[in-house]
């Protein structure tokens, strides 16, 4: 990777050796996949959502694919912010890449809780406020749709924690822009999308949704489109770098979204399908960077625009 | 843009119908770390996006000397019938495994006691060849609606092992369930441990049968998988823990569970 083009950024104040993170609920706390992943070839690994409280998630069934993509609903299954802290964030620097830790709540005072147990945690890099979870009742994605409550929330949250503060937005709303600005006035470091987007599947023989809380969150290849038009749209609007995702399998799949303006790019559903992605990654971004006679990915970023 | 560089690759040898919707597949595959009975490995073979996750499959069989992965695979669903539609041989196949909790008490000398349902053979075919390879004793019940839907007799026969059928339609065996069967034998020989795979509503009474003679068991249990590796938390099942009921992943924690802690009653899709 030394005598290549260039691959390293700087996003949002946190150093990374690649544009490329994992994205939040796909690689769990960040040590399932090692020993089938190559974790040099990552930029950051964005952890799991963590709430306050332990919590139990939705009842199975929790999965169902759909055509060139995965609904799921998972509900923010997750140990709580304490156990995290106690059990999991030793050791975590020593996995290589950056770590950012996702975080959720039921409330504005419930995200600021959790954000001011990990301030000054040398382990965690940064944080990515959820406010786009479209499977748990209360709080997740609601904290999205509206301007006046991310501006809120997301200013509260940064009067809690000082270091790197990832916004990770929803296209619940209908208009994105409204809300990446609401967020990037609030103190917002950087922007990630687009959160997965709400929707269902009906068995036919047993005449019901398939998943157990009925609807629930579609990735994958099926939602890329949409994503790149988000990218497009907010990294026209924002000053702040945009981490982009939403189908991202392949090299080509990850230029679309650095020639729309993402600063970085987030695989997560690809990850279940190749644990190799990350390699891929790096190895399509360079040769692609090699043939077209760029010096480093930066020269890409938004490139799309420029004409 | 992809490559399996850090990854040995297989390739399918042979696929051979078994049963109706049933096939066998041996696959070439340089084992890097012998797999258990119980365990399985996530199957990828294709490189586009439709159908787009890998499929979960346990082990039915690893020949280590020989660079061999058997599998008993049904057609569930479009990607399984995408995959019999495709498999030929030659065909590269991408394999992520061994993953998973094995069955326990591999080495006990106590009687075994198997029971299958349906395709749930695969992980007790292992399981019986290795019982059978250290001279340890085991029987082995597998039940299932017609004899046209299990392999027949001659196939367990070519691995050396004699399994006792019980078919719904009597087509095969004894004609009843093989929960029926399973408490004759709970009753009259007493197994010191029952090893269970197949449709959920066989494990739950299979479940209730032992608790009721108190005899210890495992169950093998099947959910639809995202990534295998413990990472996505999609595949949970309920299970017991003290008062409360908690969801594990069947990839990690499972997809054996003792049968003493998994909860039916809270299983959806069954009625308690």
């Amino acid at each position: 990777m030394n005598s290549g083009p260039g691959l390293t950024l700087n996003l949002a104040g946190i150093p990374m050796k690649t544009p490329f993170l994992a994205a939040s609920g796909c690689y769990g706390y960040g040590r399932e996949y090692l020993p089938w992943a190559d974790y040099s070839c990552w930029g950051a690994l964005v952890l799991k959502g963590t709430t306050r409280e332990p919590r139990g998630g939705n009842p199975p069934p929790r999965l169902v694919e759909t055509p060139s993509g995965l609904l799921n609903a998972i509900g923010l299954q997750n140990p709580g912010i304490d156990y995290f802290l106690k059990q999991i964030r030793p050791g975590l620097e020593e996995l290589g890449p950056a770590i950012i830790l996702n975080i959720a709540g039921e409330s504005i005072e419930e995200y600021c809780q959790v954000a001011s147990l990990l301030e000054g945690v040398k382990e965690v890099d940064g944080i990515e406020v959820n406010i786009s979870c479209p499977n748990v009742r209360k709080g997740g994605v609601h904290f999205g749709t509206d301007p006046a409550v991310v501006e809120e929330l997301v200013g509260a949250v940064r009067e809690v924690y000082s270091g790197p503060l990832l916004v990770k937005l929803s296209l619940e709303a209908g208009q994105i822009v409204p809300v990446a600005l609401a967020a990037e006035k609030a103190g917002a470091d950087a922007l990630s999308l687009i959160n997965t987007l709400r929707g269902m599947v009906i068995d036919i023989h047993r005449r019901r949704p398939v998943l157990g809380s009925l609807t629930g969150g579609l990735s994958g290849p099926a939602i890329r489109p949409v994503a790149v038009r988000a990218v497009w749209e907010v990294a026209e609007a924002v000053k702040i770098p945009v981490v982009g995702m939403g189908g991202i399998c392949t090299a080509e799949d990850a230029l679309q979204f650095f020639l729309a303006g993402a600063t970085a790019v987030a695989v997560g559903t690809a990850n279940f399908v190749n644990p190799r992605v990350a390699s891929d990654l790096v190895r399509g971004l360079t040769r692609y960077l090699q043939e077209n006679g760029f010096k480093h990915y930066r020269e890409l970023i938004g490139a799309a625009r420029n004409r | 843009m992809e490559s399996r560089n850090n990854s040995p690759g297989g390739r399918l040898k042979e696929m051979v119908a078994v049963a109706r919707n049933c096939y066998r597949l041996i696959i070439e595959y340089p084992w890097l770390a012998p797999p258990q009975p119980g365990q399985f490995v996530q199957l990828r073979w294709h490189r586009g996006t439709d159908p787009l996750l890998r499929r979960p499959f346990s082990i039915h069989r690893a020949d280590c000397r020989r660079g061999e992965l058997w599998l008993l695979i049904q057609v569930a669903g479009r990607g399984t019938a995408d995959l019999v539609e495709r498999g030929t041989p030659g065909m590269e196949l991408d394999i992520l495994g061994p993953l998973g909790r094995s069955f326990p008490h591999l080495e006990e000398e106590g009687l075994a006691l198997l029971l299958g349902g349906g395709v749930g053979l695969a992980p007790l075919l292992f399981l019986a060849e290795e019982r059978r390879r250290r001279g340890l004793p085991f029987r082995w019940l597998i039940g299932g609606a017609g004899a046209d839907l299990l392999p027949p007799p001659e196939y367990f026969l070519s691995l050396g092992l004699s399994p006792q059928f019980v078919t719904e339609d009597g087509s095969l065996g004894e004609k009843g369930l093989a929960t029926d069967l399973l408490q004759r034998f709970l009753e009259e020989e007493r197994p010191s441990r029952v090893h269970a795979c197949g449709p959920v509503p066989m494990l739950a009474t299979a479940a209730k049968l032992c608790r009721q003679f108190r005899v210890p068991c495992h169950l093998s249990l099947e959910s639809f998988m995202a990534c295998g590796v413990g990472a996505c938390q999609g595949c949970v099942v309920p299970i017991r823990h003290g008062e409360k009921v908690e969801y594990r992943r069947v990839c990690l924690e499972g997809p054996v569970f003792d049968g003493e802690v998994v909860d039916f009653e809270q299983w959806p899709g069954i009625d308690p």
